[in-house]
């Protein structure tokens, strides 16, 4: 690779337009020097730019960087009102522009200062591409234009795994465009390539939190334009909505039918719930208690009991469960069976162990008892146990959606934290990280909080730490990055900013941005992220395109046909109900 | 009672007039003093409505610096004193219509005055000191006086240059050479001669800022039209902000009324402000802009006495 670069750099002598000069009268060092700006030339933020070093006895070695600040001032004013005297055409000065340059690249690897007084170069084309380490990349990802208009792209060896894992996006919520990102970025995986075979069995599971914005992906933006068209050519990206989604919804509360609770998408849209026969046997009571206030309590120890003892004794029974002969039907009836039980002197023991005082008890139950608003619709023992309602991915769609964001707290978290316990369980036990499971999960700080533990947190370190051989890809979102486990940002290779509040940037979690980003990104404007990738020492402002899918109901276009049949329309009527053998025509 | 100003200049450039009561000594030269005006009807005069100042003006004016002092040692075992100096030249060109002033021409040069016959160009690195010879005994004292000659004709040449119709060239300074250059005035900042008798000189001190004294010519070698010109920001001492403008005597009265009529109503706005300038308000704000850009241009003093040492050792 080297080798290319180096013919580069005999390039590098005569191409490109000459914009400036390194100056002298401030330290140029190898990773950071500042340009005099030639008259009649300009340099903005982010541009690349190349000079060049001759040295005695060796090779020239070239220095590539971005333009990391731009100043200009009057040169021969001493004191500030000597502006008025050279604007009145009193006073000779002269206009002085400098650029700073952080240095991205230096090839061959000698780490010696630019001189003062050579010509630094625009890089364009291949120059540039070997500037920000494009022509380094085996697979890229298209993640946007830069400032110059031209695409940006991301390694994809740090996004699938090969040699790093996970994305961190932070930013204000609104303004930031943290999951018209994440979104952007998925397809753009999908969509671009990279993954070449493997593309059509790599799947994604994207947590909907706020709004129905992402129940649209499938439909195509009624808004998009040809310009916009033009950009995603520009990428190499079709500009369509993402072909395979399905999307999943809880069931309404209090509708026995178990229709999905959305009210803007209307076809194609599925319940997600699980059996009470599930929820005993999978073991899922803990995430039911997944706040991280829930696991500095004493009655943690009393909810593992109860899991235990309704594993070991629940049996499935027409859809609910018997427990001790009993037939339970719904989560409100297991609840308050729980708490009886468990009140009762007698029972208590075989159902909390002997060790545990009543004052435990009733701080359990207590909240056991709150969780039956939130998570009756969820838990279910009324609705057909074959029909299908379970989120998973192998089995789904290429995009499958979970929208959450009609639940209650307690109820979101049940969700994810029992999602992804499964996903990352079937992972674990397919053993190999082929194919790819990309997470898409907003709020990261609510769900892995940098204190506490909860079973969400130890199931998205787990993600995070091990995820990357597994082949699952958490790609997550947050306002505040210094509010997430730090194991969790630390194990992302990829670092995304968009629009972050002042207080927020000054922390040291943004400490990959220079100072002059950390200042840009307060200002940042929709749809602009700061991304930071191992490659390139200095973050790429990039700009991504607006989507090619809808983002709200009203700039949905016509629905894709595959969306008109959900999956329980799809599934056989004879499997939902169940043939039993005696049922089965005797001939 | 006595009243007491403190001088507007800085100390360390000494008094713009000699001890504050204006120019000490008396001049031996003859005066005309009824060109404009006979001698007692002489007044405080203003600019008539209708002058307007030129749209361009250009200023010229020159820097000098010693770099080193040296000394030969001739093979007769004599010994000559020697100055390396380098000096500078530029014009500013103010274009008051557009705002606009920028450096119109600027050229250093770099001597080596001495009186030493045997020596030639001083090379220090890649600096080169032209040999100036100086005529006579070349005592050190008198030398830094020798650098003057060529920086004059070093702003000679660029006062030419830039030139466009309608203009008006300002040179820092007498006028000397230059008085064959079309609308050209010289402008003088210290006042040491006293040129006008005693009643006349009363006029000149009671002249209020923007105001001017008649013109009247001077019939010395360096002969010219001249009148003196309160600026603003002066501290209300007798000479403070004083300035005398002089022109070519070949022009006519009325060409030379019509210059210093003109002088006065672009002058002072070039007047500069104390706290920004030690000569305040005489030194004007381009010519103390061009200056700066001149003593720039000069290059570091200590470099260059460090590459002459260097490449006096070397000759040994």
């Amino acid at each position: 690779m080297s080798v290319r670069w180096c013919t580069m750099s005999a390039v590098a002598d005569e191409t490109g337009e000459a914009v400036g000069r390194v100056l002298g009268t401030a330290d140029a060092t190898p990773l950071s020097f500042w340009t005099a700006v030639a008259p009649g030339s300009y340099l903005q933020l982010d541009d690349v730019v190349v000079t060049r070093r001759d040295l005695p006895g060796r090779e020239p070695v070239t220095i590539a960087g971005v333009v990391t600040q731009v100043r200009a001032r009057h040169e021969g004013a001493q004191f500030d009102s000597d502006v008025f005297a050279i604007a009145d055409g009193t006073l000779p000065a002269l206009v002085q522009e400098a650029a700073e340059i952080t240095t991205t690249r230096v090839d061959p690897e000698l780490y010696v200062p630019p001189s003062p007084g050579a010509v630094v170069r625009r890089a364009t084309g291949d120059l540039r591409a070997a500037a920000l380490h494009f022509d380094r990349m085996e697979k890229r990802v298209p993640m946007g234009t830069g400032r110059d208009g031209l695409p940006a792209f991301l390694n994809a060896d740090f996004l699938d795994g090969s040699r790093g894992a996970h994305v961190s996006i932070s930013g204000i919520s609104g303004v930031a465009t943290k999951t018209s990102f994440a979104t952007f970025l998925l397809y753009s995986v999908f969509r671009s390539g990279v993954l070449g075979g493997e593309a059509i069995n790599a799947k994604a599971l994207i947590f909907n939190v706020k709004g129905e914005d992402l129940l649209f992906l499938d439909h195509p933006n009624a808004r998009l334009d040809d310009d916009t068209t033009r950009r995603y050519a520009e990428l190499g990206l079709p500009a369509t909505p993402f072909p395979d989604v399905r999307v999943y919804a809880p069931p309404r509360a209090k509708d026995s039918s178990g229709a999905p609770d959305v009210s803007s998408r209307l076809t194609g849209i599925d319940s997600f719930y699980w059996t009470l026969a599930e929820f005993c046997e999978a073991r899922l009571l803990p995430y039911v208690f997944a706040d991280a206030d829930d696991e500095r309590q004493q009655y943690t120890m009393v909810v593992h009991a109860v899991t235990a003892h309704l594993a070991r004794h629940a049996q499935p029974a027409d859809g609910g469960i018997s427990v001790d002969g009993i037939r339970l039907g719904s989560y409100p009836d297991l609840v308050d069976f729980v708490v009886a039980r468990l009140t009762d002197e007698e029972t208590r023991g075989t159902w909390a162990g002997s060790a545990v005082n009543t004052g435990t008890v009733n701080a359990f139950a207590r909240r056991l008892i709150a969780s039956k608003k939130d998570l009756a619709r969820l838990i279910r023992g009324d609705l057909a146990e074959r029909r299908p309602h379970a989120i998973n991915t192998a089995e789904s769609a290429q995009v499958t959606v979970v929208d959450l964001h009609n639940l209650p707290d307690r109820a979101q978290r049940f969700v994810v934290g029992v999602t992804l316990k499964t996903e990352f369980e079937r992972k674990e036990k397919a053993g190999t990280a082929k194919p790819l499971l990309f997470v898409v999960l907003d709020e990261l700080n609510k769900y892995a909080p940098r204190e506490g533990s909860s079973p969400i947190k130890e199931v998205l370190l787990d993600i995070a730490e091990r995820g990357r051989s597994l082949g699952v890809i958490l790609i997550g979102a947050q306002q505040t990055a210094s509010e997430v486990e730090r194991r969790i940002v630390t194990n992302s290779a990829i670092r995304v900013v968009g629009r972050l509040d002042p207080a927020e940037a000054s922390r040291p979690e943004y400490g990959f941005l220079p100072p002059a980003q950390r200042q840009r990104v307060l200002l940042a404007k929709p749809g602009t992220m700061f991304v930071s990738q191992p490659d390139i020492p200095v973050p790429l402002c990039v700009e991504f395109p607006f989507p090619a899918w809808a983002t709200r109901p009203s700039e949905a276009g016509q629905a894709p046909s595959a969306t008109l049949r959900s999956i329980v329309q799809s599934a056989d009527p004879f499997a939902v109900v169940g043939g039993r053998s005696e049922d089965e025509i005797p001939f | 009672m006595t009243r007491l100003f403190v001088d507007t200049w800085a100390a360390s450039y000494g008094a713009a007039f000699g001890g504050g009561e204006g120019p000490s000594s008396p001049s031996t030269a003859q005066v005309e003093t009824d060109a404009e005006l006979p001698p007692g009807e002489w007044r405080p005069l203003e600019a008539p409505r209708g002058v307007s100042s030129p749209g361009v003006v250009l200023l010229v004016d020159g820097v000098q610096r010693i770099d080193a002092t040296l000394s030969t040692e001739e093979e007769d075992g004599g010994s000559y004193a020697g100055l390396a100096a380098s000096y500078a030249a530029g014009v500013v060109r103010c274009d008051l219509g557009v705002g606009a002033a920028e450096l119109a021409g600027a050229q250093v040069a770099r001597g080596f005055f001495t009186a030493s016959p045997s020596v030639g160009d001083v090379v220090a690195g890649q600096i080169r000191y032209a040999l100036h010879k100086v005529e006579g005994a070349g005592e050190l004292s008198k030398l830094p006086a020798s650098v003057q000659g060529p920086l004059t004709a070093l702003e000679i040449e660029l006062s030419g240059a830039a030139r466009t119709g309608g203009d008006l060239l300002v040179v820092d300074g007498p006028l000397r050479g230059r008085r064959q250059l079309p609308r050209t005035i010289g402008y003088i900042k210290t006042q040491d001669k006293q040129y006008l008798p005693p009643a006349l000189t009363l006029v000149v001190t009671a002249l209020r800022p923007g105001q001017r004294s008649p013109i009247f010519k001077q019939g010395t070698a360096w002969g010219c039209w001249s009148w003196y010109l309160r600026l603003p920001g002066g501290n209300g001492a007798p000479w403070s902000g004083m300035v005398r403008v002089e022109c070519s005597p070949d022009l006519p009265v009325e060409q030379a009324v019509e210059l210093a009529n003109l002088s006065l109503v672009t002058l002072p706005r070039f007047a500069s402000t104390p706290y920004k300038d030690p000569r305040a308000p005489q030194n004007l704000i381009p010519i103390a802009g061009l200056e700066r850009r001149l003593r720039g241009l000069l290059g570091d003093a200590r470099l260059l006495h460090r590459a002459l040492t260097l490449a006096t050792t070397r000759l040994v």
